[in-house]
């Protein structure tokens, strides 16, 4: 799981002041990196849109004269572009995906800002990049043929089934099986494309052991990777020999454990749903709802093991949040000093930051607090409208109760008809707690 | 100006994430709720030092503490030597046995270089290595035990050091004189041979070998012994290694010399003279704690590992680092296996009968 024997990302780097007279060059760039990186035409020109609207913003409002760092950076499996800005309170309110460029005219809110260069990519966030600077990243995934429709002949599993990191062709197969056994909404898209898969893989950006007889052929496998800096996330594991699901399911998980367990991952998250033979060994989360096209709704159960003791560690929260924070820390067992913050008159002034995440394949937004500010009901309010605007379904808040101002949303949160679905521990700088919209007013 | 941190650090120290050691006691306390904690997660010995470390501790003169001891631990470093019959300049001593594994990664390891332990084993070896840079080969335990075949196919022109754990923590399982004699010699003096004997006082088994006996005829064989568990005082950190003289003169150099506190050398040094039969006495206490957990654990239907030293491993039906959170509630801490590759296995030490009772008490309580 280490990244330190990787070969560093190929990147591309150029910096220029944030001039509209540059927007020529900037665009020319990326174009370019584009084209050396093995983008197609059409992901090319997204990824070039999406530039020009970022850089746009960068020169009308985030830092205009500016200078600027922009990164192209070839991820295998995807393209990704890079922006770092210099920040001041002035005008930290556009890097808000739902900001406008030219806020004065009502109208034209949903044609601009970075909400427009969202649409063309596949992600889009916001993070903050050491003091007074912003760095704003969006991808655009390269295109890759789906897996072929015919299925495999079949046939018994000969000899022991064994586990083991597979090669290229043997994670195909993996994927191409998996895809099929579980199409569900929970499983991620690039189980439809096994090219990618295998990229994704040699890229580092994701892990996989499968379980295969001495012929070969695969019966199950796992894929995992990091979620944040701390929590792997957990794809399966899938069976293929159903009358040996339970030996292969926990052989699989075994595989997956003894590659993590010394790593700097602290736990273990399963979102895409477990196998009933291994949920003894997770503790269950709970569960998110996933609302689907066409009024489709679902469960989204999430499962969780902690590699190591639980060190404990101190959360921040606001009153309104604290029962559902003690029922959870309790059922879970879960050590945790809650600590209670106040408004207590203090004065908050200038704009907010959410960022942005978005998964358009799941029609997903998730935001998190980035700065705080005097603005955050008025902010929410604008991220929900423009993201409903925008078809996103599924609108989740994610608050770090390590931070101790994000516990001032609490409030705001339930007001605008968010309510807490789950914890997930250890994944932010203590544990994270994730509000899901229903989109009822109180 | 912030450094940056990114080109000054190596990527493998900034990809290693930092062990984070259990917070204190009274800490502890505080955030399960327990009025009182039976620790039985470090393998520490519950009758604490031998009384003449204990009478040293006690009467450690306060102006000591203002003078430096010795450097390189002259008197311990001797009576050691006498103890094994071999002389002083073969036994290095360190602030714990931790510190010698590092001592040996830098005296006989670079970039490039690897060495080769079990998966399932003692991590320290496997830390030191990868935040040095150093690739750590992990060759799966065989049915419990070191794999030396597999161990030996591992082996390139790279590999420096192999490290066994011997007998094994946490497993307790050992290799045989016959076996480790085997090892040695197939290995052929390529490489040097790390034998690890943290638990070597506990072992009764006839057939278990002297790892410090086999180094005249092996020179490549540099063994570990520690005074943190079978003699009690872990608090102190002390352990030694002891070697071939040409060997330990190579690893001296990277050696941290007053690494040593002066309390600790007085300490080791009573413990090696104990003649009151400290030994004996734990060993019956790990006798009587053993059998009465192995027949607890077997009416409660869960699969035990129970081999040499003084801890075993329980299979839970569920996840073992659930299962201490919710003995840490009950009051009794003992070590989730997860970290050295087993899951749903729980480590736990073999202490007195009170300790021993309260813990099956408690898991009783967790898995009704």
């Amino acid at each position: 799981m280490s990244a330190a024997n990787r070969e560093p990302d190929p990147v591309l780097a150029m910096q220029l002041e944030a001039r509209p007279s540059f927007l020529s060059v900037v665009t020319g760039f990326v174009d370019s990196a584009a084209r050396a990186f093995g983008m197609g035409r059409e992901e090319t020109l997204k990824i070039g849109l999406a530039a020009e609207e970022i850089f746009s913003v960068a020169c009308e409002r985030i830092c205009p004269g500016k200078p600027v760092d922009i990164r192209c950076l070839d991820g295998k499996y995807f393209m990704g572009v890079a922006f770092r800005f210099p920040v001041s309170a002035l005008d930290m309110g556009a890097l808000n995906i739902t900001a406008s460029a030219r806020c004065d005219r009502e109208e034209d809110l949903e044609e601009t800002g970075l909400i427009l260069a969202s649409r063309s990519v596949d992600r889009l966030r916001i993070d903050p990049d050491g003091r007074n600077r912003v760095r704003l990243s969006v991808e655009k995934d390269k295109s890759y043929p789906p897996a072929p429709e015919e299925s495999p002949a079949p046939a018994a599993f000969r000899g022991t089934v064994a586990t083991a990191t597979p090669d290229g062709e043997t994670l195909k197969r993996y994927v191409i099986q998996a895809s099929r056994l579980s199409p569900g909404p929970l499983l991620p898209d690039f189980f439809r494309y096994p090219g990618k898969v295998v990229d994704m893989a040699a890229a580092g950006d994701v892990q996989a052991v499968v379980a295969a007889d001495e012929t070969g052929r695969v019966a199950g496998g796992i894929l995992f990777r990091f979620l944040t800096e701390r929590v792997v996330e957990i794809l399966g594991p899938q069976v293929f020999d159903p009358p040996a699901t339970e030996k292969v399911a926990a052989d699989l998980l075994d595989a997956c454990i003894a590659r993590t367990a010394r790593t700097k991952a602290i736990g273990l998250v399963s979102l895409t749903g477990l196998p009933g033979p291994v949920q003894s060994q997770f503790e269950s989360l709970g569960a998110l709802t996933l609302f689907g096209k066409g009024g489709r709704v679902s469960e989204r159960p999430a499962w969780y093991r902690l590699l190591h003791e639980d060190p404990g560690c101190v959360v921040w929260t606001d009153g309104a949040l604290g029962e559902f924070l003690q029922g959870e820390y309790g059922r879970l067992f879960l050590a945790r000093e809650i600590r209670e913050v106040r408004d207590l008159g203090e004065t908050r002034s200038g704009s907010s930051i959410f960022s942005a995440e978005v998964h358009r394949e799941r029609s997903e937004a998730v935001l998190r607090p980035l700065w705080p500010g005097g603005d955050l009901a008025a902010n929410l309010e604008r991220h929900v409208r423009f993201l409903g605007e925008e078809g996103f379904l599924n609108l989740l808040f994610e608050l770090d109760l390590g931070v101790s101002w994000h516990a001032s949303l609490v409030p705001v949160l339930l007001g605008r008809g968010f309510r807490p679905g789950m914890i997930l521990p250890f994944a932010g700088q203590a544990d994270l707690v994730v509000f899901q919209y229903h989109g009822t007013e109180p | 100006m912030e450094p940056n941190l990114e080109r000054l650090v190596p990527a493998c120290v900034r990809e290693f994430e930092p062990y984070i050691p259990s917070k204190p006691d009274h800490e502890l306390r505080n955030l399960y709720g327990c009025d009182r904690l039976y620790r039985l997660n470090n393998n520490e010995n519950p009758l604490g030092p031998p009384p003449g470390a204990q009478e040293i501790i006690r009467r450690f003169p306060p102006p000591l503490g203002a003078v430096y001891p010795s450097g390189d631990s002259y008197d311990l470093r001797g009576e050691i030597a006498a103890f094994h019959g071999i002389h002083p300049d073969q036994v290095l001593v360190g602030n714990g046995a931790n510190e010698v594994i590092t001592f040996v990664i830098k005296a006989f390891c670079e970039p490039g270089d690897n060495i080769i332990t079990a998966d399932r084993t003692f991590a320290v070896y496997e830390w030191v290595a990868v935040f040095s840079g150093i690739e750590a080969r992990v060759v799966p335990l065989k049915e419990g035990r070191f794999d030396g075949p597999a161990m030996l196919d591992r082996i390139d022109d790279a590999t420096k050091v192999i490290f066994l754990c011997n007998p094994n923590n946490p497993t307790g399982t050992y290799w045989s004189r016959d076996t480790l004699v085997a090892f040695l010699e197939a290995v052929g003096g390529r490489q040097i041979v790390v034998v690890d004997e943290a638990y070597f006082e506990f072992v009764e088994a006839g057939d278990y070998p002297d790892g410090v006996s086999l180094v005249g005829a092996y020179p490549n064989v540099v063994a570990f012994r520690t005074f943190s568990k079978m003699y009690g005082i872990a608090g102190l950190r002390i352990g030694y290694l002891a070697g071939d003289r040409n060997v330990v003169d190579m690893i001296r150099r990277t050696c941290v010399v007053y690494s040593v506190n002066a309390v600790a050398q007085a300490a080791a040094l009573a413990c090696l003279r104990d003649d009151t039969g400290h030994i004996a006495r734990t060993r019956a206490l790990m006798r009587q704690s053993r059998a009465f957990l192995r027949e607890e654990l077997g009416r409660m239907g869960l699969p035990v590992i129970c081999g040499e030293g003084n801890f075993l491993i329980v299979k839970l039906p569920g996840s073992d680092t659930l299962a201490y959170r919710k003995l840490m509630r009950e009051g009794v801490m003992i070590r989730p296996m997860t970290g050295f590759r087993y899951p749903n296995h729980i480590r736990v030490t073999l202490a007195g009968m009170e300790a021993m009772e309260a813990f099956i008490r408690a898991l009783k309580k967790i898995l009704a």
